[in-house]
């Protein structure tokens, strides 16, 4: 739709801001501190159904900032469509740590699971960043959103080991509590030491963001109408599982430093748009341009670009969680937990394949032992169908959503 | 230039980039931009913790000194420190890239002209089955300083410019992507490369037609000098980064240098002095690069390090340590490494096999003791000959056992500039490359 403020220029400006703070961990020892002060900004000057667009990292004004958006209009980016209208402002920090907090938590974090898993070699850090991305323009648009997250990584590698390292953990929190990083660190580095047998029924339990890539591809709008996509032709089918749904989501509990406005000042109703119901795909999603240019369903999808037009693509997907437990939908079986696996994934048809370097035994909450390596075969069309069990209503182990999906081992 | 607080060590890293992207999909322009990126990086150590920040205004990097410095314990014999006596103080002055090959002098008429030629002269637009088709430009410029207490300052420049030709074939419903991405140094090495774009185009419309999924298994091999390249980096590459040995004993009784890695044929070097992709003359501690062996006839013989992991291990710096940007801490990356060429004739290596599988090229892989390939294209060996293509999904091998399986190394070594290697988190252009190599046994999946 051409919009009603075609002859007018229009200004509209992205803004970012970033601190990390971040204690680095090396060797087992308290090795780096690091402050980044972060600021972005992407001025928009529309004129004539043209985008310029000026990328700034560090202060500018606005003045020179759209008369350097406008300069760029030699470079004719379209753009018929009208800016938006809207205020809200979401402030989700919890708790802010100064850079002396984060050193003593990080030191006394370290200590305590050095002291408990001495056999251990340990890198890492701890991060904190704190966000406030906003978008203003000329039509009295002004959305604001801030975040305040920590997240505690370690690598650990056994003193035997021959491995560069041997896994991963990390625990994300909007209020630091300590007592769930250690009880996060006991699972993982008291597990490792007991060796256990791969089970006849694989039912792997994991985050699901990784399972998730060639899905969230393949609901691009503009592939599906291009017939490049698996889901090409397919929508109101039901191609998954009946109890298998999925929705773009940026609701507070969902959102981790990711505003709740897309890159053209879009916002969905509760924050939240379903892509899959009950198995059955409903739509692809679209920002302005590939909605107008294929004649589909707008979805509020625009990445933040920010030098050059809005691209399509900017979606937050959330697996529908069960109203059981992981050990609830478990039922008593035993799941698989992958710890350590790369250099897989899916191919062109949907098959996904992924050698596994080190995965634990679990009851679903508690680690009961190591595994020997394998190899994980799935497609995507099985782990979200005939295959998929469920993402539980808690969060054991990750201290995050998790998957249970049964899966077979292939070749190693 | 800048006042440096005593008794500390203090270290300033000024990078100025310029990126253009233009990127064409189906006769539309789909991005079409430049930008211009100026930042510094500050670290004070004390001889017991390193203390960072990062400015956007050059003109605020005095104050970040003094605001890390008041951070830091002051210590007088800093300098003496293991870890400071290894970083450079060279003075240097390396600017290659501001004459008439300057990719910041490309116009935006000159990149999309060379787009539209490639995509009209070797996109076959009546192929029933491409559904989709497009084509890229990108280009990159950077200007580094870097300035030490120790007295370095040094100033380098390094310039990179790609071209991505490709489109999408839609058989039964299976999308295969395929195309022909190459990156240069300067504008004219981008020019004339119609026969490859359109000979890649061919290889993957044959493969959307008629590849077969693979069976499972362990099989011989042959990797082409393009799969040879990943297989040096992840294989063995990432093993030689000596950060991840520092105080582990296990580590370094593993790869201790002088031991039997592989089989004679194999070779691995890695040189930060080539002009390709990982073209890093001075580190980023202000280490001057240089030529590292690392394998010799099939024998450890060096590894790659920054100040800390050459103090730790009582070994020279190597000029491997780098950063993907202003914002980050360097560590010890790869820069140019590559197997060496062998002997034999890439046609004999081939007809040597009467049953196995020709990896033609690589999409990614990873390096730990199971390291991993995931190939594009690979294509069943029958006596001697090559024949349909295969779908696979990964290639698995041990750094154990893999490179004393290679019985025939090639005489034709290729370098390869299009590759990015993630580690801890930061992703930066390295350089790889290798000769046609035969494996008696990879395991495909």
């Amino acid at each position: 739709m051409r919009n009603l403020y075609y002859m007018k220029m229009m200004r509209e400006k992205y803004t970012l801001r970033g601190v990390i703070s971040a204690v680095g961990i090396e060797e087992n020892r308290i090795r780096a501190f690091n402050r980044r002060n972060e600021q972005y900004f992407s001025f928009r000057v529309l004129e004539e159904g043209y985008l310029g667009v000026h990328f700034q990292i560090g202060e500018m004004g606005d003045e020179e900032g759209y008369a350097r958006a406008r300069q760029n209009l030699v470079l004719k980016r379209p753009y018929p469509f009208t800016l938006e209208t809207g205020r809200r402002s979401r402030d989700l920090t919890q708790r802010v740590l100064t850079d002396k907090q984060l050193l003593e938590i990080a030191k006394e974090a370290l200590d305590h699971v050095r002291s408990r898993h001495p056999d251990f070699t340990l890198n890492g850090g701890f991060w904190q960043c704190v966000s406030d991305s906003g978008v203003e323009n000329d039509r009295g648009l002004a959305y604001s959103d801030m975040d305040c997250t920590t997240e505690f990584r370690f690598s650990f590698k056994h003193r035997d080991s021959r491995e560069l390292i041997d896994g991963r953990f990390s625990i994300g929190q909007r209020d630091f509590d300590a007592q769930k990083l250690y009880a996060m660190a006991d699972n993982y580095l008291a597990g490792f030491g007991t060796e256990q047998k791969l089970p006849d029924e694989i039912i792997v339990q994991m985050q699901y963001y990784d399972l998730l890539g060639l899905l969230a591809g393949s609901l691009n709008a503009e592939s599906m109408c291009l017939g490049t996509s698996l889901l090409s032709g397919r929508i109101g089918e039901k191609l998954f599982a009946d109890h298998f749904s999925l929705a773009h989501d940026v609701s507070a509990d969902e959102c981790w430093n990711t505003p709740f406005f897309d890159g053209e000042g879009i916002t969905r109703k509760g924050d939240r748009l379903s892509y899959i119901e009950n198995g059955v795909v409903l739509r692809g999603y679209a920002d302005k341009r590939i909605a107008a240019k294929y004649g589909v369903e707008h979805t509020g999808s625009a990445l933040r670009t920010c030098s050059d037009i809005p691209n399509n693509g900017n979606v937050n997907l959330r697996i529908q969680r069960s109203d059981r437990t992981i050990r609830g939908l478990l039922n008593g079986r035993l799941s698989v937990v992958p710890i350590r696996y790369s250099g897989g994934g899916f191919n062109e048809k949907g098959d996904w394949v992924m050698p596994v370097q080190l995965a634990y035994l679990c009851d679903g909450e508690n680690f009961l032992g190591r595994l020997p390596e394998f190899t994980l075969v799935s497609s995507m069309f099985d782990m979200f169908g005939k295959d998929f069990i469920g993402v539980g209503s808690d969060n054991p182990v990750f201290h995050d959503k998790s998957i249970l999906v049964r899966m077979r081992t292939g070749k190693i | 230039m800048f006042i440096f607080p005593k008794n500390l060590f203090t270290e300033v890293r000024i990078e100025r980039n310029d990126y253009v992207n233009y990127y064409t999909a189906n006769d539309e322009v789909e991005s079409n931009n430049q930008s211009q990126t100026t930042g510094a990086l500050i670290r004070v150590f004390d001889g017991d913790m390193w203390y960072s920040g990062t400015t956007n205004e050059l003109g605020r990097i005095q104050e970040e000194i003094d605001s890390l410095a008041s951070l830091a314990k002051r210590n007088s014999k800093i300098y003496d420190h293991p870890e400071i006596r290894n970083f450079g103080s060279h003075k240097a002055h390396i600017i290659k890239y501001e004459g008439e090959d300057d990719v910041r002098k490309i116009t935006p008429c000159q990149r999309e002209e060379l787009v539209a030629h490639y995509l009209a002269v070797c996109v076959d637009k009546s192929v029933e089955e491409m559904k989709s088709y497009g084509g890229t430009f990108y280009s990159t410029h950077t200007v580094k300083e870097y300035y030490s207490s120790k007295g370095a300052a040094i100033r380098q420049d390094m310039q990179r410019c790609s071209v991505w030709v490709g489109a999408a074939f839609v058989v039964e419903g299976v999308t295969t992507w395929g195309g022909k991405n190459f990156q240069a140094m300067s504008f004219k090495q981008l020019q004339g490369r119609e026969q490859e774009i359109r000979e890649e185009l061919d290889r993957y419309l044959d493969y959307a037609r008629n590849a077969v999924d693979i069976l499972p298994g362990n099989y011989t091999c042959v990797l082409s000098p393009a799969a040879t390249a990943l297989f040096t980096h992840e294989s063995f590459g990432h093993k030689s980064e000596s950060d991840y040995m520092l105080g582990d004993k296990t580590l370094r009784e593993e790869w201790v240098l002088g031991k039997k890695v592989g089989s004679e044929k194999v070779s691995i070097c890695d040189n930060g002095n080539m002009e390709h992709n990982g073209y890093t003359p001075y580190d980023d501690e202000g280490n001057v690069a240089r030529e590292t062996w690392l394998i010799r006839k099939g024998v450890l013989t060096g590894r790659l390090h920054d100040s800390e992991s050459a103090s730790a291990l009582e070994e020279e710096v190597t000029g491997n340590s780098r950063a993907d940007s202003y914002e980050a801490i360097p560590m010890v990356r790869m820069t140019n490494t590559y197997m060496a060429a062998g002997d034999d004739d890439p046609e004999e290596i081939l007809q040597g096999v009467r049953d196995g599988i020709y990896v033609y090229d690589t999409l990614y892989g990873t390096g730990f003791s199971t390291f991993t390939m995931q190939p594009g294209l690979c294509y069943r060996i029958r006596e001697g000959r090559i024949c349909e293509p295969l779908r696979v999904n990964v290639i698995t091998g041990s750094v154990f056992q893999t490179l004393f399986d290679i019985d025939a190394v090639g005489n034709d070594l290729e370098i390869f500039d299009t590759f990015y290697c993630g580690k801890n988190g930061q992703t930066i252009q390295v350089s790889a490359g290798g000769p046609t190599v035969r494996v008696r046994k990879l395991t495909f999946n």
